[in-house]
């Protein structure tokens, strides 16, 4: 059990997701994660996590913003993240280097899977 | 990028590892110390200075791994603030190797440790097997060696 384990059951409960992860988005390494049997939980975060700061990093450089909720869809399935990237305010530290990644089948509905990742994204330190 | 090594069959394999990870230098070695292969950025180190130390440090994770935990520690981690590095054994036919990934940001520790691993494999795929038995370190024949080893790497003539 960890802080993270009600945010990624809650998940891991939306039809057509294989696997939820917490990954460190600087170390694409898994501080928690729900998967199925035989998934490689530390190849999905690797690379899920240098997908998203790559993201985080053009979405900055293209002064669009931080990064709300990110979505790659492929032939055999779909990674869903999001994160609240951490930055300084006058009263301190917002955001958190955490990334919350979904893997998702190609059917699953990504609405549901995008509001509770929003969702999760909130409970995020 | 810059590649040289003594053993050519490593030369692929490390190219499409540092290339894949994103890492700065990657460098092959013995686990005694002596260079075997580099490929990356090597202009801000010098590799035979950064192998030795890099033997010696595998040597100490290992032991302290054997005292704490009954078996040596295999990778090893460090988190500079703008350079990180990941030193860890690749097992061959041809005996254990050890390399020391140099990266920063544009890579991650996740990247790094997840192609490390298809690094391994595919070296273990290609070492040739010895076809005898490895010269004691101090042979005669070692300074010859040494030198055309050096060659190889830096250029020398």
């Amino acid at each position: 059990m960890s802080v993270f384990t009600s945010t990624l059951e809650a998940l891991t409960r939306q039809r057509g997701v294989r696997a939820s992860l917490i990954v460190s988005e600087s170390d694409g390494l898994i501080i928690d994660a729900r998967l199925r049997y035989g998934q490689d939980g530390e190849r999905v975060a690797a690379l899920a996590a240098s997908l998203y700061r790559k993201a985080r990093l053009s979405a900055s450089a293209a002064r669009l913003g931080s990064v709300a909720f990110l979505q790659l869809d492929a032939e055999r399935g779909r990674i869903c993240a999001a994160g609240r990237p951490l930055h300084w305010t006058p009263d301190g530290a917002i955001g958190s280097d955490l990334v919350i990644v979904v893997v998702a089948d190609p059917a699953a509905n990504v609405g549901l899977i995008r509001m509770e990742l929003l969702k999760a994204v909130e409970t995020l330190a | 990028m810059k590649v040289a090594t003594v053993e050519p069959w490593v030369e692929a394999p490390l190219t499409r590892y540092v290339d894949d990870a994103r890492a700065r230098l990657a460098l092959l070695l013995h686990p005694s110390g002596q260079v075997v292969a580099q490929a990356g950025f090597t202009r801000a180190i010098d590799v035979m200075t950064a192998c030795a130390l890099a033997a010696a440090a595998h040597a100490t994770a290992g032991e302290l791994g054997r005292r704490l935990d009954g078996r040596a520690f295999r990778g090893l981690h460090y988190s500079g603030p703008a350079k990180q590095l990941y030193m860890a054994p690749v097992d061959t036919a041809r005996g254990a190797y050890i390399c020391l990934t140099v990266f920063d940001q544009a890579s991650s520790l996740g990247l790094v440790r997840m192609y490390f691993d298809e690094l391994s494999r595919e070296l273990a795929a290609a070492a040739p097997p010895l076809t005898s038995m490895r010269e004691p370190a101090l042979a005669l024949d070692f300074e010859r060696e040494l030198n055309a080893n050096l060659s190889a790497l830096f250029g020398r003539s």
